[in-house]
């Protein structure tokens, strides 16, 4: 299970070169050993177990193979002097010097010639040193060195000049130290049972977690800033911050570790067997390389140095590029992306934009042929995805005009759609689908900057090919589809309406409605709208083009009257007073149209309330026409023809523009005895309106009707009139009718304010009881006397008016007035020569010549 | 990477399920895990802040690490199972120490998982143990940890931290019965855990100096370091 999992987490990261071969090295000398390496840009310096130091320069070539090449060409070797092994080395190139740790002495040598250096400066007594490579002085002409001291339990602080040394602290610890490592006044120290985090500077010092040294050797490793690496029980290597804390979860070694080192985002790990290497990021291990005997592992600014007591090898890592393509190659997509920000720190921003965007769409690509479409969209999203990468991967979508191209390198292996799922319908429909919500998503956003054409293009296309409901609304909102491509898809997947659309969208009307035209004609196949001549008539009555309305006005018309003629009535007022469309034009057309005639006059008349004689005359007379034709189709007055009287009989009563005897004349005989009467009423004919009604017609309510309407808006004497006429005909009849005595009856007790009392009383014969008139006569002697007492009300109020006026007057002359010299008139400004004077309410006075000018002049004071 | 703004351990013995909680809490599920070696975190989004819980190993040989994962920690999660008394008594004994390098204010919060197994569980739970697969596997056993029991070391904790009773969180809202199985209670104690650590966050953030350098407020300049080695 583990050593599955550790597959399928593999990655080659580095690859292991051999740096310098023995036979440089010994001259096959079986005993000597290295003991020590130090690596300084390309020079290399090994330390050996016969106290000689050898300097090689490196030179790196990249073979055509791809891969990475070291030669190393010896420059010197030197010995010591000394009789015991060269057990540290590290370049302080800044001072051009190397410092050497041989025989628990920490000597400065140059590091071009290994000439020690003439002052012989010096460190005596460590057992092992590390340099500050976070230094806290600012001094770029010394290094700080941290020393253990062969003494117990002692650590100092040295400075390291060209020349000479300089102690600058010393510190003793609790325990034996056996391991340290520097990071500003940090030191990281292995002590002989636990690790500690130690400031030199304040003696604080933190503990960070027990290990035994008796069992293992400790390793103390700056991985970073304020960061350290330490080997942990159980073969873990963890991770330790200054502050004592561990920031990343630990990696899981072999217990035998005996050397580390990190090359971003890499922990590198030695063992007797093994090198192993860790991902900083997710813990995982990535990768194993078997080497045996090795007991040096060490990074030197980004470079992986590992040796056995006899070869130097270098680790050189693969580029992080190569490495996520790898994973991407693999399908491993959440690794790849954790690499990829994992990287981030170590690629300059621009160029890692460039090069993250484009690992998301990758990785995009391949959760897309995974059918994972939530997890693609995100990735297309994050990752900038140029979206034709995407609608390219289906044929034919992309309009023939774009001018994309696939980038290169591709994003992904797929020719096309067909290939990525392997012709499987199914998966293919899930692909358009995704394709369509996400491009619907994407084309209103600045993704779709620069090429919304290709866009929507796709989008119909798909749509048309789903016959997806959204069609309809892409075309009637704002879109960038191009027409000729998108004409083509449309006409080739029978979509006539949406093409009409389409046609419409690009300001080709005429084209869109002689499509529409065609669809309902049957003369091509589109059942999108079943509604579609009510959708026609309604887009003719919003279309600004004329000429394109007449050119279908008689179509529409033929296919319905009534609908039809909405092309002219809905049309907007405006338009319908100006150019083409005023009536008269209209009229002339819909001649051939009776009933869309009628509409149209209908909605001229009632609608618009045209009051123009024509109009009204010819909607009577249509109406008429009508009425009279239905009559001789059918004998009896069924719904149709009632609606027809009742709508010509509105028309008659209501309005007062239409030829009237035109209209007689032609009703003459025609058994329309209430429309006569109408007519009759309109020329001022009461008497003959009225005796129609009721001698032909019989018909009592309707001359009582017509008395009323007749009457509408004129004065009470007009109608008083009216009824006395209907009454005194009702009369006439005598006893030889008593139906019209029973309606004169009626009449009274009904309409009893209607009537002059007096005058009808004279009117009716004695023979009639008092009973018979009962609520007649009760209402016309209450009218009387209400008449009376209102009088009577009004009188005593002007009376009491009249008083008022008086005692105002009285008042008003109550008061003398003393007329001398010095009162002059208030208009003229002059004296009163005479004892004759006008005085206004306010006390004024002024002559009476100047007020009788004073009313056709200005007012100089109020008259109350 | 961002750094985590708070940090919250689970703490406790071998097999309690420590990394079983974490998984069901993040991933939803009940996996089988081994034993975890040395630890892991998960970094967590909650409420404008991030924060890590780690989940640390049980076995006596990481015991040593435990002081530095809870170093600096808001929040201890302290788990046991409730089958098993040895694994309570633990917590007090082994684990109990190593909190001392927590936040001063840190809080604790007890857990009994494994609520799936005890008999108790039986009637009420049925239904989802039915669902998990293996259930018939695993004999119902008496429940061996009280609520009582884990409320009672609640309190020896608050006596071991010199804390009043008053001043600390009520024992009744620090005490939970879990089981990483049928994921009862799990995110219940996760989020409450949660909206306990954020508003002492929050009021740590406000304490803390802005680390933003101010440029205009002029400060004396500290006394000089020796230059020499005096």
């Amino acid at each position: 299970m583990a050593g599955h999992t550790a597959d399928m987490m593999s990655i080659k990261a580095f690859t292991l070169v051999s740096a310098v071969e023995r036979e440089l090295l010994m001259n096959d000398q079986e005993r000597v050993n290295i003991e020590c390496v130090e690596c300084c840009g390309r020079n290399l310096y090994v330390g050996t177990s016969d106290c000689f130091i050898y300097h090689f320069l490196l030179e790196e070539k990249v073979l055509p193979s791809g891969t990475v090449a070291f030669t190393a060409t010896k420059q010197l070797h030197r010995h010591l002097g000394f009789k015991k092994p060269v057990s540290e080395l590290r370049a302080a190139s800044a001072l051009d010097r190397l410092l050497v740790l041989c025989d628990s002495c920490i000597s400065l040598v140059s590091m071009h010639s290994l000439e020690p250096v003439p002052s012989g400066a010096r460190i005596k007594g460590a057992s092992t040193f590390a340099l500050n490579e976070n230094p806290v002085g600012g001094d770029p002409f010394c290094v700080e060195v941290c020393i253990l001291s062969i003494k117990r339990r002692t650590i100092q602080v040295f400075l390291v000049y060209e020349d000479r040394v300089q102690i600058v602290k010393e510190v003793s610890t609790p325990e034996q130290p056996l391991a340290v490592a520097v990071d500003g006044h940090f030191l990281c120290l292995a002590l002989s049972t636990q690790y500690i985090i130690l400031n030199y500077n304040t003696g604080f010092s933190q503990d960070l977690f027990p290990y035994c040294s008796e069992e293992k050797r400790p390793i103390v490793k700056r991985i970073g800033r304020q960061e350290f690496l330490l080997a942990g029980p159980g073969g873990l290597g963890m991770f330790a911050t200054v502050a004592g804390i561990s920031q990343r979860a630990p990696v899981h070694w072999s217990e035998n570790v005996i050397g580390a080192a990190v090359c971003f985002p890499y922990v590198i790990a030695l063992d007797n067997e093994f090198i192993t290497v860790h991902s900083m990021l997710d813990q995982q291990q990535k990768q194993t390389l078997p080497f045996k005997e090795g007991h040096i592992l060490q990074d030197f600014e980004g470079r992986v140095i590992v040796a056995t007591s006899k070869g130097v090898y270098i680790l050189v890592p693969l580029p992080l590029e190569k490495q996520i393509q790898d994973l991407l190659a693999s399908h491993r997509v959440e690794e790849a992306l954790v690499l990829a920000k994992g990287a981030r720190r170590n690629i300059p921003r621009e160029k890692f934009q460039v090069m993250y965007r484009r690992i998301l769409q990758q990785a995009g690509f391949i959760q897309f042929a995974q059918l994972q479409f939530l997890e693609a969209k995100e990735l297309f999203r994050s990752g900038h995805l140029d979206v034709r990468e995407l609608i390219s991967l289906h044929p034919f979508l992309l309009p023939t005009s774009s001018s994309f191209t696939r980038c290169h390198p591709p994003l992904h292996e797929y020719a096309d759609l067909n290939q990525l799922t392997q012709g499987d319908q199914e998966k293919m429909a899930k692909c358009k689908r995704f394709l369509m919500s996400y491009l619907n998503e994407v084309r209103s956003t600045e993704v779709a900057n620069g090429y919304k054409e290709d866009i929507d293009t796709a989008l119909l296309k798909l749509y048309a090919e789903a016959d997806h409901d959204s069609l309809l609304d892409l075309l009637v909102t704002e879109n960038f589809c191009l027409l000729t491509d998108s004409a083509a898809w449309l006409e080739k997947h029978r979509k006539y309406f949406a093409l009409g659309l389409l046609y419409h969208y690009n300001k080709q009307d005429a084209a869109a409605v002689q499509l529409w035209v065609n669809i309902v004609n049957g003369d091509i196949q589109d059942s999108t709208r079943s509604d579609l001549y009510e959708y026609v008539v309604d887009f003719l009555t919003y279309c600004s083009d004329q000429q394109l309305v007449w050119t279908y006005a008689d179509w529409v018309l033929q296919k319905s009257e009534e609908v039809g003629v909405q092309v002219f009535t809905k049309r907007s007022v405006d338009e319908q007073q100006q150019n083409s469309f005023n009536p008269d034009n209209v009229i002339t057309c819909l001649k051939k149209y009776p009933r869309a005639l009628v509409k149209y006059l209908e909605h001229l008349v009632v609608d618009r309330s045209m009051q123009k004689e024509e109009y009204h005359t010819q909607l009577a007379m249509l109406y008429l026409e009508e009425l009279l034709q239905q009559r001789v189709a059918t004998s009896s007055s069924d719904a149709a023809t009632t609606e027809m009287q009742t709508k010509l009989r509105h028309l008659l009563q209501k309005s007062d523009l239409y030829r009237v005897h035109f209209l007689i004349e032609r009703i003459q005989g025609a058994g329309l005895p209430v429309e006569r009467a109408i007519l009759h009423g309109k020329l001022g004919e009461h008497e003959q309106a009225l005796r129609i009604l009721v001698h032909e017609l019989g018909d009592t309510a309707a001359a009582e009707d017509y008395c009323l309407w007749s009457s509408e808006g004129q004065d009470a004497p007009c109608r008083q009139r009216l009824f006395h006429t209907l009454l005194t005909m009702y009369l006439q009849a005598g006893p030889l009718a008593p139906e019209l005595t029973v309606a004169a009856v009626d009449l009274l007790n009904r309409h009893t304010s209607e009537f002059d009392a007096t005058q009808v009383l004279q009117l009716l014969p004695g023979s009639w009881s008092v009973q018979l008139l009962r609520p007649f006569l009760t209402g016309a002697v209450r009218g009387s006397i209400h008449t009376r007492r209102t009088a009577q009300v009004a009188l005593g109020l002007a009376r009491s008016e009249n008083l008022l006026h008086a005692y105002d007057k009285m008042r008003l002359k109550g008061s003398a007035i003393q007329l001398s010299d010095r009162n002059l008139c208030q208009l003229c400004q002059h004296p009163f020569s005479e004892p004759v004077f006008i005085r206004y309410p306010n006390g004024g006075l002024v002559h009476t010549h100047c007020a009788a000018s004073r009313h056709s002049s200005p007012t100089p004071g109020t008259r109350t | 990477m961002r750094r985590p703004d708070a940090k919250v351990v689970l703490l406790g013995g071998a097999s309690v399920g420590k990394t079983s909680l974490l998984r069901r809490y993040t991933e939803r599920r009940f996996p089988d895990s081994v034993s975890t070696v040395g630890g892991a975190f998960y970094l967590k989004p909650w409420r404008a802040l991030h924060l890590s819980i780690w989940d640390t190993a049980g076995r006596e040989q990481f015991h040593g690490l435990g002081s530095m994962y809870c170093r600096g920690a808001a929040a201890v999660i302290l788990t046991y199972d409730v089958t098993h008394l040895q694994s309570l008594v633990e917590l007090e004994d082994r684990f109990l120490g190593l909190t001392d390098s927590a936040n001063k204010d840190c809080l604790f919060v007890i857990v009994g998982n494994k609520v799936d197994l005890t008999e108790e569980a039986g009637e009420g739970d049925a239904h989802g143990l039915g669902q998990a697969g293996g259930a018939r596997a695993c004999p119902r056993v008496p429940k061996q940890v009280l609520r009582e029991d884990a409320v009672a070391l609640y309190k020896k904790i608050l006596r071991y931290k010199m804390l009043d009773e008053k001043d600390a969180p009520a024992a009744e809202h620090m005490c939970f019965e879990t089981s990483a199985k049928t994921g009862h209670n799990v995110d219940l104690l996760f989020e409450a855990v949660f909206d306990m650590v954020v508003p002492m966050v929050l009021q740590q953030k406000a304490e803390e100096p802005v680390e933003t350098v101010d440029l205009t407020g002029h400060k004396p300049p500290k006394q000089a370091r020796p230059r020499c080695c005096s």
